[in-house]
């Protein structure tokens, strides 16, 4: 694996979300040994600059692309109501298809062909060959089809006894829901409390229905008396399923004598992701209306504030408010520096250009292929890109790796420790890439001047001081890019992956930090604007590798 | 993405037009005629873009069209989809968005292709199959035709499905890297 950077985010208990609020000072990453290190770091592209909570902003459907209103969502049992169906074998998307016109006796016409082809039309999937014909299913005409099947999937006993309970127990949600303010903690408990005893007894009455053994046991005298559990049993009769189910084991029993077709039996995720009951017999499986997708709004779930919000078209990637932590946080490149030659890795490929020919991924293996080998020491560059329209100022501070009681650390890191600076993002080097735009550093020590010692990074990681060597420090600085050099020493018995967690402050000056301005203003006149500096902190984890026993 | 490599090709072996599309020689482009290339597109050696699949019928006749900040890969097929409409067998056009990546030997026969769209290696693309702004299809993934992949999205398996929502910084994450990768797409003389 490449050398790698990840960034950590505050809210490690949701894996795939989040960002970076201002950490509060005694806050620490996990080490990279501890379980939740794996949740709680995330490459910068998936983050947002707050934290995030999702809300529904629209439907569509993913075949058709239809958006459909939220009114009718909820009707149409969150699936597509047009013409959209999935493969109940392969899941794929079917197609309307339509019979082959009647053959003339004579073959000297041409067959009349109809514009939209001619009846029966039926559904066929393009991947796996499946069609409706086989499972009984034919439609006179080719729209509509959603409302065609519609009677089908609303006549199921599963779904009629759904409705059924749906609106037995809506009221009782309702009320809940309504009155909480009203009524005091005890009613809602013994509320909640009936409520819940309810759907016990109703369960166990289902129960009961279903396999035969259990009725005398289980059922309770009391829950007999229950209105639910009338209201159950005056429901067993118009229930057809325990027949049905008697059918399907006798086929499954006749299965076993036979020759045996693992096809033949639907499998699991066949039957269970339809809105009602599907057959087990594979043969009888029937399409499914597609489910809808959804746009999200997302806002922080601390401020309430919204970091994104789309536009309304299903199809349109813009947003109307668009907070990515990638906008705001420098992003960090990671480079281990090939061991054996310490020149700088340009002139290396390019010696090796000519066998590397076009293939990209030929110089990328070259860095990830190496190995780290116990005993030695490596060098490592870090590449800061500065996103903001403002120079930044920034430190770091490594998180010293664990050490196991008694045991010495398995690596050592060095990194500057003094702050360094980097330009300031304008569209113009987007254009030109090949101009030196050396910054004069004393610019932005003056422009930042006047700024607090930062508390936080008091506590520097003084004992690499006295390893002062050309490859720690900063190394190049053009546009808004500037490259850091690290060194890491790797203990003689250590083993396992290379990772450490860096603290990363940095200082900018800005009027109003949240606000994209979009003005790249000269910093002079930020100097004279009178803006404060404000300083933010995250952590990142670097991993360099495994390590590999000397040989 | 700073320490990203150039990756460098050797000078004879491509053409550059005045607009920065480079074109393999070694890619077999049939009916150049009938396909535009929007500016700064790669074209890789063996690739085959079968412009020459026109419709039928009289005038000029535009099959194929690619975007700006293109890669087609080694290996690659485009070929236009075509189907029998009313008894009449005919190919239909391809269009292709800018900032669209189609990785090794897949093959592509869709209808559309809209922008920011990264397509894996050995991945098939059925007939008039639309894949809308800003989605992803992984390596090996096969889209049976007709499919449509809306934005945003990833599909991956043999049928391909819908696997997860890409994040909303997309479409610029993938507009630095064809940038990227355009530009240390390098000659190297001799």
């Amino acid at each position: 694996m490449p050398a790698s950077i990840l960034y950590h985010c505050t809210c490690t208990s949701v894996p795939s979300s989040s960002v970076i609020g201002a950490p509060p000072a005694p806050f620490t990453a996990p080490p990279p040994q501890h379980p939740l290190h794996a949740f709680g770091f995330h490459p910068l592209p998936t983050l947002y600059f707050c934290e995030e909570c999702d809300d529904v902003s629209g439907y569509y459907c993913p075949n058709c692309l239809f958006e459909v209103p939220s009114a009718s969502v909820r009707a149409e049992k969150n699936r597509c109501a047009r013409n959209c169906f999935l493969c109940p074998q392969c899941s794929n998307t079917l197609s309307i298809v339509s019979s082959d016109p009647p053959l003339n006796p004579d073959n000297r016409h041409p067959p009349v062909i109809n514009s939209v082809g001619d009846p029966p039309f039926f559904l066929y999937c393009n991947y796996c060959r499946w069609d409706s014909a086989e499972a009984g299913i034919t439609f006179d005409k080719p729209t509509g089809l959603a409302l065609q099947l519609q009677k089908t999937e609303d006549s199921s006993p599963d779904t009629l006894e759904f409705d059924r309970l749906k609106e037995h127990f809506e009221p009782l949600i309702r009320i809940s829901h309504v009155q909480p303010t009203a009524i005091t903690a005890h009613t809602i408990q013994t509320h909640s409390h009936s409520a819940l005893s309810a759907i016990n007894a109703a369960a166990s009455s289902a129960l009961a229905r279903d396999v035969p053994g259990l009725r005398r046991k289980r059922v309770d005298p009391n829950a007999a008396k229950d209105e639910y559990g009338a209201y159950y049993r005056s429901r067993i009769d118009s229930i057809s399923g325990g027949g049905e189910v008697h059918a399907e084991v006798e086929w499954l029993k006749d299965m076993a004598q036979e020759e045996f077709l693992l096809g033949d039996v639907s499998r699991l995720e066949q039957r269970w992701v339809g809105s009602w009951v599907q057959s087990l017999k594979s043969i009888d499986l029937k399409p499914l209306r597609i489910p809808l997708h959804s746009k999200q709004t997302k806002r922080c779930p601390k401020c309430r504030h919204i970091l994104i919000k789309p536009e309304q078209k299903s199809q349109s990637t813009r947003y109307k408010i668009k907070l990515m932590a990638a906008n705001y946080l420098p992003s960090i490149d990671v480079l281990l520096v090939p061991p054996l030659t310490a020149q700088p890795s340009a002139t290396l490929s390019r010696a090796t250009g000519g066998k590397a020919k076009q293939s990209g991924a030929a110089a990328d293996d070259a860095n990830a292929g190496q190995a780290l080998q116990q005993g030695k020491t490596y060098a490592f560059q870090l590449a800061f890109t500065n996103p903001l329209y403002e120079p930044i100022q920034v430190r770091m501070t490594v998180q010293r790796p664990q050490s196991k009681q008694g045991k010495r650390a398995p690596f050592a890191v060095s990194l500057p420790t003094s702050s360094f600076s980097i330009s300031a993002f304008a569209e113009a080097w987007e254009y030109d890439d090949e101009e030196d735009a050396e910054i004069n550093d004393d610019d932005i020590e003056d422009m930042l001047a006047g700024r607090g010692t930062d508390g936080s990074l008091a506590a520097r990681d003084s004992g690499k001081k006295g390893a002062s060597n050309s490859t720690v420090g900063v190394l190049e600085r053009k546009a808004n890019v500037t490259k850091v050099g690290g060194e890491v020493v790797i203990g003689r018995e250590s083993d396992g992956n290379v990772q450490f967690n860096v603290l990363v402050s940095y200082t900018y000056r800005a009027d109003d930090p949240t606000e994209e301005t979009g003005s790249s203003a000269a910093p002079k006149t930020a100097v004279s604007g009178g803006g404060e500096n404000k300083t933010f902190s995250f952590y990142i984890v670097v991993d360099l590798g495994t390590i590999s026993p000397a040989s | 993405m700073n320490f990203a490599q150039p990756v460098y090709y050797p000078k004879a072996d491509y053409i550059e037009t005045d607009t920065g599309n480079k074109v393999s020689r070694r890619a077999t482009i049939a009916g150049p005629q009938n396909i535009i290339l929007g500016g700064k597109t790669i074209i890789s050696s063996t690739a085959i873009i079968r412009g020459d699949l026109r419709r039928t019928g009289p005038g000029h006749a535009v099959v194929i069209s690619l975007g700006k900040y293109c890669l087609i890969s080694e290996g690659c097929i485009l070929r236009p989809p075509y189907k029998t409409y009313r008894g009449n067998f005919n190919y239909y056009p391809m269009k292709i968005g800018d900032h669209v990546h189609i990785g090794a030997n897949t093959v592509v026969e869709a209808a559309m292709i809209g922008n920011y769209v990264e397509i894996g290696k050995n991945c098939i693309i059925g007939k008039f199959t639309m894949i809308k702004d800003c989605a992803k299809i992984a390596d090996n993934t096969v889209i049976p035709p007709n499919t449509v992949v809306p934005a945003l999205v990833l599909f991956s398996g043999s049928p391909g499905q819908f696997v997860e929502n890409l994040p909303e910084s997309t479409q610029e994450l993938f507009e630095s890297q064809t940038k990227q990768y355009y530009n240390r797409f390098q000659p190297l003389e001799g």
